[in-house]
């Protein structure tokens, strides 16, 4: 008698490999896709939520081994898929075809939180996510100078088309101002500008949309919480206790506002010397990290300050894309991986993604 | 506690808003009294709180045309009035729920 190999009995094995993130079972989480039997061949996809997931590979070798097992099985043919869930429950919005928002936020300036927003936006292109990048930092708009972006938007007809760099969409004010001049905007004229930026500009398909937000607590923080439901924030602080303490006072704001913190980043975490490697803690040490867990945030990574980073932020080359393989660009590479699983987390759970419904 | 939040906003009768809640009570409000109750700068002083907005001020029909979201923390109503500067949180529909006359 041959032994059939039947569904049932291949999910049953599949039901012993979890998602970490999620903390549960990749079949009841409805990952697995296209199961075909033919034979002893098994063949099937593995569809995950984010293409930035670091577990990926671990997952897929547990799901092989496993389904290997079965009697009858001769081979295993695997094929890992994402595909980024949306956290917006309602259809038909105005930022349709944007899965996620994400801003990214500050207490005071200085941080580097531009050379995050910027360096993360480039670490998840380079994942395998669609992204875009929204430079809402109005009056010091640093992107286009730390992506090295020369040209400008194009319009068609009243959409704004955004500019390419690295894979990435983005747009900026700088765009708009001329060098050396000042963009002098008072409330309103930021308002509108916000709903311009989010609806005025051809975006298309994005995994997710990264907002750099100017610091502190302000007009641009107030008007994106009210023009649209950001899937949370992220803020970025040096470990010292000064800008902790003011990064926190941007935590509570979003908390008034019911925005979501998806996490914390801290940004020249320790001094590495470009001739030896010594490693000074010029800002303290650890400060992010533990305030973050008295918060009860996430922590999602920490980023060294080094000449290189600050060299490739002036001159417009990501580390990503000069030295993938260097310390600097796996520390983005993980902390990229952190924010999509939180990203994740929120869209999975119907709990945290929960959404008003107008039926008026 | 979770604080506030609207899951449902639905009509109720003609004009009135019906609001389903996270913590599985339903609010009825009544178009007129909702229009008096906002609390945006025009309709309350912003240093003292006192009402600015008169019952003579507002037609007895008057009647919400269009409610949309404003973040994740409340609501727009733009009214039959022309009033449109009224943003209304949920922690502040809750407490207008619990005590209507306040």
């Amino acid at each position: 008698m041959t032994n059939t190999i039947t569904e049932a009995s291949i999910l049953s094995a599949l039901k012993e490999v979890r998602d970490p993130d999620l903390d549960r079972d990749i079949v009841s989480l409805g990952f697995v896709k296209n199961l075909k039997i033919d034979g002893g061949r098994v063949a099937f996809d593995i569809e995950l939520t984010t293409p930035a997931c670091p577990v990926r590979d671990v997952m897929k070798e547990d799901a092989r081994k496993r389904v290997a097992a079965l009697a009858g099985v001769q081979s295993v043919d695997i094929r890992m898929t994402s595909q980024v869930r949306s956290s917006f429950a309602a259809e038909g919005r105005a930022d349709d075809g944007v899965r996620n928002i994400i801003a990214v936020a500050s207490g005071k300036g200085g941080v580097g939180k531009s050379t995050v927003s910027a360096n993360l936006a480039v670490a998840l292109t380079k994942l395998g996510a669609k992204v875009g990048l929204m430079d809402a930092d109005i009056y010091g708009p640093s992107i286009p100078t730390i992506l090295g972006i020369k040209t400008h938007p194009s319009k068609q007809g009243e959409r704004i088309i955004p500019v390419d760099a690295y894979g990435v969409k983005v747009i900026s004010m700088g765009f708009f101002v001329a060098d050396g001049e000042a963009a002098i905007l008072r409330g309103p004229m930021l308002h509108k500008l916000m709903e311009q930026f989010l609806r005025g500009v051809e975006w298309g398909n994005l995994d997710y949309l990264i907002i750099d937000l100017p610091p502190g607590t302000g007009d641009v923080q107030l008007s994106l919480c009210q023009m649209t439901q950001l899937t949370g924030a992220v803020v970025v602080s040096t470990p010292q206790d000064v800008a902790l303490r003011v990064a926190q006072k941007a935590i509570v704001m979003f908390k008034k506002l019911n925005c979501p913190v998806l996490g914390m980043v801290e940004n020249m975490s320790h001094y590495v010397c470009g001739k030896c490697g010594h490693e000074d803690d010029i800002f303290g040490s650890g400060g992010a990290k533990t305030a973050a867990s008295k918060l009860g945030i996430p922590f999602l990574g920490e980023i060294p300050l080094t000449t290189g980073l600050r060299k490739s932020a002036d001159e417009g080359r990501p580390p990503l894309v000069s030295d993938p393989g260097s310390a600097l660009s796996k520390n983005f590479t993980s902390i990229a991986e952190a924010l999509a699983a939180q990203v994740s987390i929120r869209a999975m759970s119907p709990e945290l993604s929960q959404e008003t419904q107008i039926n008026f | 506690m979770n604080p506030p939040f609207a899951l449902k906003i639905n009509r109720h009768g003609q004009c009135d808003i019906e609001i389903v809640w996270n913590d599985g009570l339903t609010s009825v409000h009544k178009a007129r009294d909702l229009r008096l109750a906002c609390s945006c700068a025009a309709c309350v002083e912003e240093m003292t709180g006192h009402r600015i907005v008169r019952d003579e001020d507002v037609p007895a029909d008057v009647q919400p045309l269009k409610i949309s979201l404003v973040g994740r923390y409340g609501i727009h109503i733009q009214w039959s009035d022309g009033h449109t500067t009224g943003i209304y949180g949920f922690e502040y529909l809750k407490r207008l729920s619990l005590n209507p006359h306040d």
